[in-house]
């Protein structure tokens, strides 16, 4: 199972989290890409939004909580 | 029906996120996983910026109520008579909120609403599990929501900018042949149609336009642009009929001076070249701009008309062309605009469209006294299944609360309950036992999916396909283990469509309305709104303008043609409330570059036409005679002036207020006379 944070008594799954965390990079980094209009070289803005969106969870999990080597695994 | 390929990807895309929510709910193992399914049949439709700021809304309501429902369950769980009231208001509450903005965001309070009364009564026999069935129902339909939402921008996605440009492609072209039309003819009674078709427009506009900030990341958001459009396209009629009428007053004295002829037969040419989109160029707008340089002598006494037809002509033709050019802008954000525009375009402005509270209150009374009496009924019955039937009755009573017949779409609701129960019985006592595992279980249901959803993605079925894909998942209420119990299966049923009954009574009793009665109230609405202009309590000329020509699509729909005598002899008239608007700015505006005298009779002016409608609203007769004598006599202290753009502008407003609210024609001879 991937692991839970416990706050005061909540069990709060760190899935949750790293999603949480990944949408508001994602969006910060929409707007900034949009901000430079640089959606005029992309060619499938939803395709592109969500990828975009499932690599940033990734880093993420990787980074806090190491994905790969345990909660997938395990 | 042929389904179009974009309408089958649609239904694709959608039986694809139907199914795999369903996987995911049973993967997590979740209490409802059909919650789910039914979540994504609820936010659909074939435009990704509606489907991603309805899933936004939604989630925001849920949030919203199920927080409610968790904060008064466990207090008031001993004591149902006052939870169930409780839980009423808040559904009354949240409604209310929610009818005031007639845009997409409305939909967040009306879920939070509902969502309240959805997880409080379905917990109250078990008050300890609220928690977790709250976060249960949560999971659910965020679930839903994220399916949907991606498979709707990834999948063939369908942006909003391009209806919309198609839209106002269309009504720019429309609104120009017609113009070009109108002002060579006398003015017709088919016209009052077109003003209400262009007002109907223009507020599916402001309203198709707040999915434009939830659209995919390609579609520029350009909510200045908009704004600016709608402010053009909603003084269109107005103007045009101003000159219509003037010219009409002008042609009863004496016929028209050829050179105003040939003035309007330009006017009227130069709308029909921009009925065509492709003509619209800036150099082209400098280059040929209609001359406007009307008569500035008032020597004779058609001068103040004249002026005022030449004055609105040219305001007419600039909205026109403007809207043209913004138009131009939208769809392609790269094209430059001319400095004033772009000025206009980086202010930060809001328009509203018109609110009702009294309605508001009304429906969300209806609510409260829906909810109240279902409760009675399965608390006085100690029915088992009466929840169902509150939580259906609050679903009924919200959705159904902005229409003008809220009975029939209620009613068609339960007869789509009835008719999906049949499938519904088929798949659960027929089919279900048969299958195993989600493979089969996504074979079997495939069909019945993608019949649903190519059903929704026409605008004609997809009322009735909402209500047939919700009843359905209802009827299955797929759960992690097969669990058919024939009672249960009837009882549940019978609650929804008990609870669609009691909701469809209260709102026959609380909203049988008279359509013309309504619009005699929205007509009222917009007189307050005139004197709040006048006694400058309103200062944004162009933001009231929007509201008010909202109100002109609003009465006027609601008017047939064989009730327009009746709307006359009642002067209710809104075209006419927004012209008279129009012009009071006009007199506002131009005040302080007049000398003291002429600005105390301006005043005075405004002061009376406040007064008029004040009687107008309070239904008393009109005295014009008070605001007749202002008015010439602040025509007679401008006359004095030298001339000046102000004096013109100020001309121009006066003659046309005087033409619509105190309709004497012989004007001014003796009056000119004497100041000269």
């Amino acid at each position: 199972m991937i692991g839970e944070w416990v706050i005061d008594g909540v069990f709060i799954p760190r899935v949750l989290v790293v999603l949480l965390l990944a949408f508001v990079v994602s969006l910060v980094l929409r707007r900034t890409l949009r901000f430079f209009n640089a959606y005029r070289f992309i060619w499938h803005a939803g395709l592109f939004d969500t990828a975009v969106f499932v690599v940033i969870a990734w880093l993420i999990a990787e980074a806090a909580i190491g994905v790969t080597s345990y909660a997938i695994a395990s | 029906m042929t389904p179009r390929p974009h309408n089958l990807a649609f239904a694709l895309a959608n039986t694809a996120a139907a199914l795999g929510a369903l996987y995911i709910a049973f993967a997590l193992d979740l209490e409802r996983p059909y919650w789910a399914m039914f979540t994504v049949f609820i936010i659909a439709t074939p435009i990704s910026g509606a489907v991603r700021s309805k899933a936004v809304f939604r989630l925001l309501g849920t949030v919203g109520g199920a927080a409610l429902a968790l904060l008064l369950v466990p207090p008031l769980v001993q004591s149902p008579i006052l939870l169930c009231f409780t839980i009423s208001v808040w559904v009354g509450i949240c409604l209310y909120y929610s009818l005031l903005d007639r845009t997409p965001r409305s939909y967040a309070f009306m879920l939070a609403g509902y969502t309240a009364a959805i997880v409080a009564f379905s917990v109250v026999d078990r008050p300890e599990r609220v928690f977790e069935t709250m976060v249960a129902r949560l999971e659910e339909i965020s679930l839903g929501i994220i399916c949907g939402t991606i498979a709707h921008s990834v999948f063939f996605p369908r942006n909003v900018l391009t209806k919309l440009n198609e839209r106002i492609e269309r009504t720019i072209t429309a609104s120009a042949l017609w113009i070009a039309d109108a002002l060579t003819r006398a003015p017709a009674r088919s016209d009052a149609r077109a003003h209400q078709r262009l007002a109907q427009v223009v507020t599916e506009l402001h309203v198709l336009y707040t999915h434009v900030v939830f659209e995919t990341s390609e579609v520029p958001r350009s909510g200045g642009i908009m704004r600016a459009l709608q402010d053009r396209l909603a003084v269109l009629a107005a103007h045009l009929t101003s000159v219509q009428e003037a010219l009409a007053a002008l042609r009863e004295q004496a016929p028209a001076r050829p050179s105003l002829v040939r003035l309007v037969k330009r006017a009227s040419r130069w709308a029909r070249m921009l009925a065509d989109s492709t003509v619209i160029a800036a150099e082209q707008q400098q280059e040929s701009s209609p001359p406007l340089d009307g008569p500035d002598d008032l020597t004779d006494c058609n001068s103040p008309l004249e002026l005022a037809i030449v004055t609105r002509l040219g305001r007419l033709l600039k909205a026109l062309t403007e809207s043209r050019v913004l138009a131009g802008a939208l769809r392609d954000p790269t094209l430059q605009l001319p400095s004033d525009l772009q000025g206009e375009i980086r202010q930060r402005a809001h328009r509203t469209l018109h609110r009702d509270r009294g309605l508001a209150l009304l429906s969300a009374c209806a609510a409260a006294v829906a909810c109240l009496i279902a409760c009675v009924l399965w608390i006085g019955l100690s029915w088992p299944e009466g929840g169902v039937a509150v939580q259906f009755a609050a679903i009924g009573c919200s959705l159904a609360a902005t229409l003008d017949k809220p009975s029939k779409l209620i009613s068609a609701a339960a007869l789509g309950i009835l008719m999906a129960l049949p499938f519904g019985a088929i798949y659960v006592f027929a089919i279900f036992p048969r299958i195993d595992g989600f493979l089969s279980l996504a074979l079997v249901l495939t069909p019945a999916l993608l019949l649903l959803s190519l059903m929704q993605s026409s605008e004609k079925l997809a009322g009735i396909a909402l209500v047939l894909a919700v009843a359905f998942s209802g009827a299955l209420a797929l759960q992690p283990s097969y669990q058919a119990d024939f009672a249960n299966f009837i009882n549940s049923n019978t609650a929804e469509i008990a609870g669609l009954l009691v909701a469809n009574t209260t709102m026959v009793l609380f909203r049988t309305i008279d359509p013309r009665w309504n619009a005699a109230r929205i007509s009222r609405a917009g007189w307050r709104a005139i004197r709040r202009l006048a006694t400058r309590g309103e200062t944004d000329a162009q933001a009231w303008s929007l509201t008010m020509f909202d109100r002109v699509g609003l009465v006027m729909s609601r008017l047939r043609d064989e009730d327009l005598p009746w709307a006359a002899a009642r002067r209710i008239e809104p075209l006419r409330d927004l012209r008279v608007g129009i012009n009071l700015t006009a007199l506002t505006e131009l005040e302080c570059e007049l000398p003291t005298a002429a600005r105390a009779a301006l005043r005075q002016v405004l002061h009376d036409v406040s007064e008029a409608y004040a009687q107008m609203g309070s239904g008393r007769d009109l005295v014009i005679g008070k605001l007749r004598t202002s008015i010439d006599e602040a025509v007679n202290l401008l006359t004095t002036q030298s001339p000046s753009p102000a004096r013109r502008s100020g001309l121009a407003a006066l003659t046309l207020l005087r033409l619509d609210l105190a309709p004497v024609v012989e004007i001014q001879v003796h009056q000119a006379e004497a100041a000269a």
